[in-house]
């Protein structure tokens, strides 16, 4: 383990937002006025997580909605404040989420030229690796056509290929993402599998657990804001269905229970 | 577990507001971006008309034409100026580059919505490209500027050098209108409705078709107007290009509003930053 150099250290991490409650109207709801109605909660949604992502590894990342996984990873953007606890990263880790077009009125070639500026990388580089690029979106004659044409899968084609234009120290990869065709699913994993090589961290939220099971290094398991198991990606995944399958039966024993009351 | 010692320590803390000296090289890696997207923004402008980049030129010449008319003949208000048109000119234009900065930089961040969910990138660079891209269009209209100055009698004098350093401080000024403009912009939508109005006001306030001081006799008010930035910089430009008087609060305006307004703007941006786009 001595040898592994992290490219991201987590320690007892907690992050909350702010969201507004609208409770049920009732008669008082039509006396007062609109914004006392709104109570004003905070969702504690990582409640202490510590974890250390190494270089060169998949992290995948399981657990059932609303357990603080999403939230856990643009917290790991920095672009959302952290309550307590520390977030030390090689750079700023990448979060894909390929579902905007980045301007719709101009041609997908032009989009990746300003999405390639917009990272940092040289305009002679992006014009260099052009062909290679609409090679690997491989859309055809689309590409020249404004970006608003395109469909949804067209356009998290070419959304994938600009984020992953220079290789990332970490990428984040929301489920939202494999979207695309059998085909397509197949090249942007070798793109992954390139980052990993290049010494880069991804790090995949995925509900498809065959997916983590074959994809992953490593997995955690997020419950409640924690995380509850840690480790090799079979473990953990038996672990979670197990879970949720206890529950279930926990679930449908309670209800037989209760259908089968005296009234 | 152990860690290399070495590896860890170039480990970066993310999660509070970025601290302002990284923020500002993350944004000068990205300088090209900030000159070849303006660009061609500006290049294929006016690709769906006839004429296509002759509206460059065309455009501010009608402008002079139109308020030239309007003041000039129609209205009349040159009180008996030496060179009115010359006044105007100058006026209508730098008013117009200024007031375009402001109007474009309050709808920047929701334009480019799609650009800041996709890719990750200093924002204040949307508002920096905006500025850049009217400073861009405003280069043949310059060009018309001189041109028009020249044919309405004006004889260039030692002055006129100091023009493109006016232009600059304005570039400033206009940096950080664009900032402040991008981030009230973002949180309040209407304001993208309100502020073709305050332009409006502006205009008037700034003095771009009379001398204010013709019409201000009490010099504490005149001071009053010294605090509109835009009326700092006409009489600024004035002073250069058509000998107009070169009034002491305007000018400590102009600088101050220079150095103050870039630093300012920039912190006041980027204190919203990770909400953008959201």
């Amino acid at each position: 383990m001595s040898d592994r150099i992290p490219a991201a250290i987590i320690e007892d991490l907690h992050v909350s937002y702010r969201a507004y409650e609208d409770p049920k109207r009732n008669l008082r709801g039509f006396t007062m006025k609109r914004h006392e109605g709104l109570r004003q909660t905070r969702v504690h949604a990582v409640r202490g997580v510590s974890l250390t992502i190494y270089e060169g590894e998949t992290l995948g990342i399981i657990g059932a909605n609303g357990s603080g996984k999403s939230t856990l990873m643009v917290a790991m953007t920095g672009l959302m404040p952290i309550d307590s606890g520390s977030l030390r990263v090689r750079s700023r880790p990448r979060l894909l989420s390929v579902n905007a077009a980045l301007r719709p009125a101009v041609s997908g070639r032009r989009n990746i030229i300003i999405g390639g500026l917009a990272l940092g990388i040289a305009l002679a580089e992006v014009t260099e690796r052009m062909d290679e690029i609409i090679d690997f979106v491989n859309i055809g004659e689309a590409i020249d056509r404004p970006m608003r044409t395109y469909s949804s899968g067209q356009r998290s084609r070419l959304g994938f290929a600009i984020a992953t234009m220079s290789p990332p120290d970490i990428l984040l990869v929301d489920e939202a993402l494999v979207v695309g065709d059998e085909e397509f699913k197949a090249r942007s994993q070798e793109k992954i599998d390139e980052i990993v090589k290049g010494a880069g961290a991804v790090v995949i939220i995925s509900h498809s657990l065959p997916d983590i099971r074959e994809n992953t290094d490593r997995a955690i398991w997020m419950h409640h804001g924690e995380i509850a198991a840690e480790g090799d990606p079979n473990e953990v995944v038996d672990a979670y269905v197990a879970m949720v399958h206890e529950d279930r039966e926990e679930r449908a024993r309670r209800d037989h229970e209760n259908g089968s009351a005296p009234e | 577990m152990l860690i290399d010692d070495h590896s860890e320590a170039d480990l970066v803390t993310l999660g509070h507001v970025p601290a302002m000296r990284d923020y500002l090289a993350d944004l000068w890696g990205r300088r090209e971006f900030a000159v070849v997207v303006p660009f061609n923004d500006v290049r294929v402008q006016n690709m769906n008309t006839k004429l296509g980049p002759l509206w460059h030129v065309i455009n501010p010449i009608m402008q002079i034409a139109v308020y030239w008319i309007i003041f000039g003949v129609v209205l009349d208000v040159s009180r008996g100026m030496d060179n009115y048109l010359g006044f105007l000119i100058v006026g209508v234009l730098l008013f117009t580059l200024s007031s375009r900065v402001l109007l474009d930089s309050v709808r920047a961040m929701e334009r480019d919505e799609g650009l800041i969910r996709s890719v990750q990138f200093p924002r204040a660079l949307l508002p920096i490209s905006a500025v850049i891209e009217q400073t861009m269009a405003f280069v043949p209209a310059a060009g018309v500027l001189l041109v028009a100055l020249l044919l309405t009698g004006e004889v260039p004098d030692v002055s006129w050098l100091a023009f493109p350093f006016i232009l600059f401080i304005q570039f400033l000024i206009n940096i950080g209108l664009g900032l402040v403009g991008a981030r009230a912009g973002f949180a309040v939508r209407d304001l993208s409705q309100i502020i073709s109005h305050v332009i409006r006001m502006l205009f008037y306030f700034s003095g771009v078709i009379f001398e204010v001081s013709r019409y201000v006799e009490d010099p504490a008010l005149l001071k009053f107007f010294a605090l509109n930035p835009f009326y700092d910089i006409l009489v600024v430009a004035r002073w250069s290009l058509v000998n107009g008087e070169l009034l002491v609060w305007p000018v400590l305006g102009f600088f101050a509003y220079a150095t103050i307004l870039p630093a300012v703007g920039m912190r006041f941006f980027v204190k919203a930053e990770h909400r953008y786009g959201g």
